[in-house]
């Protein structure tokens, strides 16, 4: 499946979410399966199959990590669990010190460490999340693997500190 | 049991919207294009969700049956929403409550069991049940026929606690056009009386369960951005609260409480907490013992922690929609525990704007559902509106070291499906363990455990070289569906999720065979009854379909699909169900080709925006496509 021509745009990193939600919208409103409520069952498993193809593919394209491995799918690169393990060694050494001071500052409930930590990663997120917008608009997939897999890591950590945000709120 | 039959195959059915509450229920329907809430014959809308029983099988519903539970604290199962898809092993259903319960018999499946009227032994889908029929009753009094029904839950109930819904509807004898979420049904009943677009929060604490829920409306499309919550929190902790203060107050021993104590004290809290909703201050009087006098600042300060709660999904809610407290054009506030002061006053702060109330909170989730139920029973006028939701837990698989791997994200907009493949992890391994489950944690053992099933059968092959896909789906009323696929060999495996809390399908089919003391042929006419409504709603969109888009039709096409249409007619005019269901079926083949084609020109609509060039050259490429892709049978 090709979630960028589903939802009728170009195969690029960068996209306009805001149209691309109308886009998305639009597409409900014309084939979500309670309009085919007064039709037949062809028409309705039609609709149906065409509405899950829809979503699947908006929840592709609106989430930067889901959209570069769609992308990186379509360039012919290995994607999914060989790929989670091609960060670079310094990279994944950075990453174990980064969890180590998250878990440090959660066992001592310091919430303000823990947002700081998280405001750090998430600049850290949107700076490798600009490199492959350039890197795919270069037409350079083959080297954006291991990006991705930053990107991964970052995502990991920060749904942590979302977990231990709420735990420490509590 | 009724004395004579009600179902009337001479009035059109009407469909209804119930709202299926913790603490209480409601039944609802657009009357003359206002939703309406049905009242019973004192004029109350409330059910409240009590069930008694009785010794000697009676089954007493609502009011009648709250007002006997201090006096029959074992018989009467209260807040039963509480205990829906939970283990009987689960914290919840060990809380504070005066039930006995019975463990299961070896084979049987975990769910919670009350061991009421001596030895009946009733589950929490069999008490929702007994909810629903009184439900229908009422419903049946005012409308003489009820079509399908459209149920809401949570937004925040896990696939577990959806099943277990949809079991007791089916048990009580209700066709369910859909399970809405309780907020969603909210935003409903607000945009329609409102027409206004915006982004809108709805927090929504009713008796047993918290939910918020962020949506954008945009002309008519209510789209969910994201969802949270808590299915055990709501205006029964409130009352908890309360009831353990008064119990200490009083000094009892909380080893020494009797079921009728604790019932009693516990609508005594609840009491006092409607008092305070306009007092500073009450006396609480459990019967036979000394007043306490509770004020409303020491119950603000019971509350605070259970506030917290709410505060936190609300953030997380945010947050997943990309959205800021500014951001939100609306607040709506849904259920009976918004009445609190000590409530609103935590809304405003949290979503910095004053929230709005003007629809009855007990009243706007049920009226939401019956609009949905018109939508979906075809009979509405109003084809501009469609609502959008999403599931709210992440649902995954178990992967190595007790990880879950989470293949649909919670927040993803339903219909929806996802697919992840995995592999062997030793030498030869003919099965594959498939292990299911709902929630946000990383560990399997912190999440909610759906479903396990084994695929078997794969040819003995070195670790590493099978290829396991699983797809996921979840239908528009956020139930699961999981399929397992060997790629190499081809082998499969499709499961519906529900045995481990629930009752299995065989189970529910038992009991409604048991329940109906109607006859085969009763059951026939029904059923030919309700074919031939559908065979004529078809006829009607077949033909509007062929006037819309004659010209994606070629002549030999057109002529089978109108012959098709005259054996259908024919059919419906006749006497055989049998035969009339075959015809739709022909019908139905008939238009395969235009049904798919009309959908092609349905997205090439969406996408460009109407612009007639583009719409055509993407309609004739899809015709062409699917044309290639045709065989000629």
């Amino acid at each position: 499946m090709d979630p960028f021509a589903t939802l009728g745009i170009p195969r690029t990193f960068t996209v306009d979410l805001p149209a691309l939600e109308k886009t998305h919208r639009e597409l409900s409103r014309a084939l979500h399966p309670d309009r085919y409520v007064d039709a037949g069952a062809t028409e309705r498993r039609a609709a149906l199959s065409k509405a899950v193809e829809v979503n699947e593919a908006w929840r592709i394209v609106r989430d930067p990590i889901r959209r570069a491995d769609a992308l990186l799918a379509l360039a012919g690169v290995a994607t999914g669990e060989e790929a989670r393990s091609t960060a670079s060694p310094e990279f994944l050494m950075e990453m174990l010190e980064q969890r180590e001071a998250l878990a440090e500052a959660k066992q001592a409930r310091d919430l303000e460490a823990v947002r700081k930590m998280a405001t750090s990663v998430e600049a850290q997120a949107a700076e490798v999340e600009r490199a492959l917008g350039e890197g795919f608009a270069a037409g350079k997939a083959q080297e954006l693997a291991g990006k991705l897999a930053e990107l991964r890591f970052y995502r990991r950590f920060l749904d942590e500190v979302s977990l231990i945000e709420d735990e420490l709120a509590a | 049991m009724a004395l004579f039959e009600i179902f009337d195959p001479k009035a059109p059915p009407r469909p209804i919207g119930i709202d299926l509450g913790t603490t209480n229920s409601l039944v609802a329907y657009v009357k003359s294009e206002r939703p309406t809430v049905i009242v019973d014959c004192d004029l109350e809308a409330l059910v409240p969700s009590v069930v008694l029983y009785e010794p000697g099988g009676g089954v007493v519903v609502g009011r009648r049956a709250a007002s006997l539970a201090a006096e029959y604290p074992r018989d009467a199962i209260v807040s039963v929403k509480r205990f829906m898809g939970r283990g009987a092993d689960d914290p919840e259903t060990r809380r504070l409550g005066p039930y006995e319960f019975v463990s299961a018999a070896p084979g049987e499946s975990n769910t919670v069991r009350f061991k009421v009227a001596g030895e009946r032994v009733v589950t929490p889908v069999e008490v929702s049940a007994d909810i629903l029929r009184a439900l229908k009753a009422q419903a049946e009094d005012e409308l003489r026929n009820v079509g399908g029904a459209v149920i809401t839950v949570p937004a925040y109930f896990d696939d577990a606690q959806r099943q277990a819904t949809k079991d007791a509807a089916r048990l009580a004898g209700l066709e369910v056009l859909r399970l809405l979420n309780e907020p969603t049904a909210a935003a409903l009943a607000y945009g329609l009386e409102k027409k206004q677009n915006g982004t809108f929060a709805v927090y929504d604490l009713g008796g047993g369960t918290f939910d918020v829920t962020l949506l954008v409306l945009d002309d008519g499309v209510f789209q969910v951005r994201s969802t949270g919550g808590d299915s055990q929190l709501g205006g029964d902790d409130m009352d908890r609260a309360i009831a353990h203060e008064l119990l200490a107050a009083l000094g009892f021993d909380p080893a020494r409480q009797t079921p009728q104590l604790v019932r009693l004290v516990l609508d005594e809290a609840r009491k006092a907490k409607h008092a305070l909703t306009t007092q500073g201050e009450v006396q609480a009087v459990v019967p036979g013992h000394v007043p306490v006098t509770v004020r409303r600042e020491r119950f603000e300060d019971l509350i605070r922690p259970l506030l917290e709660r709410t505060g936190t999904a609300c953030r997380r809610a945010l947050k997943d929609a990309s959205l800021k407290p500014a951001d939100i054009d609306g607040v709506i506030l849904v259920g009976g525990a918004t009445r609190v002061p000590a409530v609103r006053k935590y809304v405003a702060e949290l979503f910095q704007r004053e929230p709005l109330a003007d629809i009855d909170p007990d009243q706007v989730v049920a009226l939401g559902a019956a609009v949905q139920a018109e939508l979906l029973a075809g009979v509405g006028q109003r084809d501009d509106v469609l609502l959008l939701d999403v599931i709210p837990l992440s649902l995954g698989i178990e992967v190595g070291g007790g990880v879950v791997d989470k293949i649909l994200p919670r927040n993803s907009t339903t219909p929806s499906r996802a697919r992840a493949t995995y592999t062997t992890q030793e030498d030869n391994q003919t099965g594959f363990e498939v292990h299911v489950l709902q929630g946000e944690r990383e560990m399997v053992d912190q999440n909610r455990s759906l479903a396990r099933f084994t695929l078997k059968g794969i040819p003995p092959m070195p670790a590493g070289m099978a290829r396991l896909e699983i797809t996921f789906e979840v239908d528009a009323d956020g139930l699961l569906g999981v399929h397992a696929k060997e790629l190499t060999t081809g082998i499969e495996q499709t499961v519906s999720v529900k045995p481990s809390y629930g009752l299995d399908d065989a189970a529910v089919e038992q009991m409604l065979l048991d329940a109906f003391d109607h006859g085969e042929e009763d059951l026939e006419r029904r059923r030919l009854a309700e074919n031939r409504v559908d065979a004529h709603r078809i006829l009607v969109a077949t033909r509007k379909a062929l006037e819309a888009d004659a010209d994606l039709l070629d002549s030999g096409e057109r002529v089978r699909i109108e012959e098709a249409c005259a054996a259908l007619e024919e059919a419906a005019r006749g006497e055989s169900a049998s035969v009339l269901h075959a015809r739709v079926e022909g019908l139905d083949d008939a238009t395969k080709a235009f049904a798919g084609r009309r959908m092609n020109r349905a997205i090439a609509y969406a996408i460009e925006g109407r612009r007639v060039e583009a719409v055509e050259k993407s309609v004739e490429h899809a015709k062409g496509v699917e044309e290639a892709h045709v065989t000629p049978r």
